[in-house]
């Protein structure tokens, strides 16, 4: 018993290892390749200098990836994101100057718009550029149970922890009248303060408001019979360790997890990608290029949509202090949403590429900044 | 034989001098009239770093206060800042702080009664009855101890010790269910208290097993021998000739041990499952008492601005706490520690020949 729980650790600290890898050998083997593929692809040779980044955690393994993999096209080109810094702190050290640009779960607040504007950025403003798409997922622990699905309503009352059992009727109803063994329901939840809670009790609050009251929050909010776990990894391995869990976790964490399907959709590239196509609400803020978002999750209702997408954005300055660092931040971040950046990441992290329509955006957005 | 005549007659014939010029008095002239340059650097190289300890505690304390006072001000439920996430549900700082204050002392109290016993053990096991070479082994095993860092500890508490205690935490709370430490119901994932604990006593293990070890060693030969002469067994004169004597250098070891525990942050993180309430529970997933070093670790990555000045304001308590602790340690050990007979003996002395 106590061996395969190790096992089980061992194999997601596995997976990591192999992804790092694995986005090394994509970086060394595709240099090349990709060069020689698409010779209408910028050249990014003749580039160096240094980017000073940092934010997001949830983007930060796609950064290792984007680096690792701009680092072969680009030798003289270092990039240095600073992951353990979050997206609030990525986004206290854009404003202050100290960064080319922020990873940020959440677009630039009302606040630090307006210190972007009279700090670094100056008149031309600060935008969101959306460079990273992945989805929650549902990861629960039920012996002899490989397959759950779950409604947008079950979830809100399993994790508002007014579901309380597994043989409850709700839970029946949602998979096709077939009682699941009883059992007490554990939830598990970050303790952490994260933008991955924000956006999960984002999606309750914006899907589901009578059975979840609670409004997004970087803290979960319910008090009682909850596991707190530090960190996606954290809530992965209490979900795997114990028995009847139940947790919310970014998909590109989950290991070996097995995962519910919500609305009878399992998370896929095209079911994220549609839920940004269809419940995506453009709110610029008001810097020309801006593409911040905002997700209608009340709009998120079909058959072949993923209703817990997450999104993550790069926030950089419209018009740079120093133009040779703009050069080089656009040609990084123009690397990053374009279609092999997107790839680079989906195939080492395992997140959805953008809707060729974001990245037709981001690409005339960055076209704009100077 | 001859040698040891010459030595002793060298001996005699600096005593005399010394009678005829006042000790004291020829050392001081020495000192002023030899100064080198190289003594000069020296001695302003030390100072200088006595006094930059005393100026970096000094700093430290003075950033904490500046930083945590717009936390400690502000209006909570009415600042947008505040009243959102981690500290969300706090009218004021002090709601806030109060309850993590308590679980900081709950969490390491219970840490320091499991270590104690299991400390002194081995301290006396290396002092008074493990042959000469096992001793020697297992203090290095003891300091070793020490050099492992606290993620790695956080690790082996998620991997190990959760599960390994969670059959433990169900049988007390089945059958003691009543007592209202192991009241609640029992964690399904082992995020408990009593695991954070138990590895935390693992963790202070090195500091009171080796403070001990060296009071212990000091017990006088003579006083030992004396207890066996008198037909005392091993134990019985452990306990009327070794136990009164280190009795104050064990309190202000376990003092230690428990400064080290309140500051202690990853494995604490890691493992327990926290909540910001007045809780002794140690079996719970909801119920468990959080400290102020593991919240500040979870929450400060992503706080905003006053939240952050909130979290250096539990942070400042937290200095607060430590630093009394400690300070009463070091106060126990030098007032009344093994040796402070000889050495107030000593200083009486000089002052009554300098008098």
């Amino acid at each position: 018993m106590k061996n395969s729980r190790t096992g089980r650790f061992a194999a997601v600290t596995l997976i990591g290892a192999l992804a790092l890898a694995g986005c090394a050998s994509t970086s060394g083997g595709s240099g090349a390749p990709t060069s020689s593929v698409s010779p209408t692809g910028p050249d990014y040779s003749s580039l160096t200098g240094t980017i000073t980044a940092g934010g997001s955690s949830a983007q930060g393994a796609a950064e290792d990836a984007w680096v690792a993999a701009f680092k072969a096209l680009a030798p003289g080109v270092t990039v240095n994101y600073d992951k353990s810094q979050g997206s609030g702190g990525g986004q206290t050290n854009f404003v202050a100057g100290t960064y080319d640009f922020a990873g940020s779960d959440a677009p630039l607040s009302a606040a630090n718009i307006a210190k972007a504007a009279s700090g670094p950025c100056g008149t031309g403003g600060a935008i969101n550029i959306p460079v990273y798409l992945d989805g929650e997922s549902i990861a629960y622990n039920l012996p002899g149970v490989t397959k759950l699905n779950l409604t947008t309503s079950t979830i809100a009352k399993i994790f508002s922890l007014k579901i309380k059992d597994w043989s409850d009727p709700a839970i029946t109803k949602d998979n096709g009248g077939t009682a699941l063994p009883a059992g007490p329901i554990t939830v598990v939840a970050r303790s952490d303060a994260s933008g991955t809670t924000f956006n999960f009790t984002s999606f309750l609050y914006g899907a589901d408001p009578t059975d979840w009251p609670y409004p997004g929050d970087t803290a979960f909010p319910v008090k009682g019979n909850v596991s707190l776990q530090q960190g996606s990894s954290g809530v992965a391995n209490a979900v795997g360790a114990g028995t009847g869990t139940i947790g919310y976790i970014d998909h590109s964490a989950i290991g070996k997890l097995t995962t519910a399907t919500v609305n009878g959709v399992s998370f896929s590239a095209d079911a994220v990608g549609k839920s940004l196509s269809t419940g995506g609400v453009p709110t610029p803020n008001g810097a020309s290029g801006d593409l911040s978002l905002k997700f209608d999750y009340s709009k998120m209702t079909g058959a072949d949509v993923y209703p817990i997408p997450l999104l993550s954005y790069a926030i950089i300055c419209n018009t740079f202090k120093d133009p040779a660092q703009a050069k080089l931040t656009k040609a990084y971040l123009g690397f990053v949403t374009s279609a092999t950046g997107q790839a680079v990441a989906a195939k080492n992290v395992g997140s959805a590429p953008l809707p060729a329509s974001t990245l037709q955006q981001a690409a005339s957005s960055l076209a704009n900044v100077k | 034989m001859s040698d040891s005549k010459i030595v002793d007659t060298a001996a005699r014939s600096s005593t005399a001098s010394a009678k005829s010029a006042p000790l004291e008095g020829r050392r001081a002239r020495r000192r002023a009239s030899t100064l080198s340059t190289g003594d000069r650097v020296f001695l302003g190289f030390t100072t200088g770093s006595a006094l930059l300890i005393m100026l970096i505690l000094a700093g430290v304390a003075i950033f904490l206060i500046v930083k945590a006072l717009p936390a400690i001000v502000a209006d909570w439920p009415t600042d947008p800042e505040l009243h959102a996430g981690p500290t969300l549900a706090f009218g004021n700082f002090w709601a806030y702080v109060a309850p993590l204050l308590w679980g900081t002392l709950w969490v390491s109290a219970i840490a320091i009664v499991i270590a104690t016993p299991v400390a002194i053990g081995i301290a006396l096991f290396i002092s008074h009855y493990s042959p000469r070479r096992l001793a020697g082994i297992l203090g290095s095993l003891v300091d070793l101890l020490a050099a492992v860092p606290s993620v790695v500890f956080g690790l082996w508490g998620i991997i190990v010790i959760r599960p390994f205690l969670r059959p433990l935490g169900d049988f007390l709370n089945h059958y003691l269910g009543w007592i209202p430490i192991f009241a609640g119901q029992p964690s399904s994932t082992g995020s408990t208290i009593l695991a954070g604990s138990v590895v935390l006593a693992v963790m202070i293990l090195p500091i009171i097993t080796s403070i001990s070890r060296e009071v212990f060693l000091q017990t006088p030969r003579l006083n030992e021998e004396a207890a066996l002469a008198l037909g005392a067994t091993q134990w019985e004169m452990i306990r009327v000739a070794v136990f009164p004597y280190a009795r104050s250098g064990m309190v202000s070891a376990i003092l230690l041990g428990l400064g080290r525990a309140l500051g202690e942050t990853m494995a604490i993180a890691l493992i327990i499952s926290p909540s910001i309430v007045f809780s002794v529970r140690i079996l719970t997933e909801g119920g468990n008492s959080q400290t102020i070093a593991a919240n500040i670790a979870l929450n400060f990555p992503i706080a905003t601005s006053l939240q952050r000045d909130a979290l250096i304001g539990t942070g400042l308590l937290l200095f607060v706490v430590s630093f009394g602790v400690n300070i009463l340690a070091r106060y126990i050990l030098g007032a009344t520690g093994p040796g402070a007979a000889s050495r107030r003996a000593r200083r009486e002395k000089k002052a009554a020949l300098s008098a």
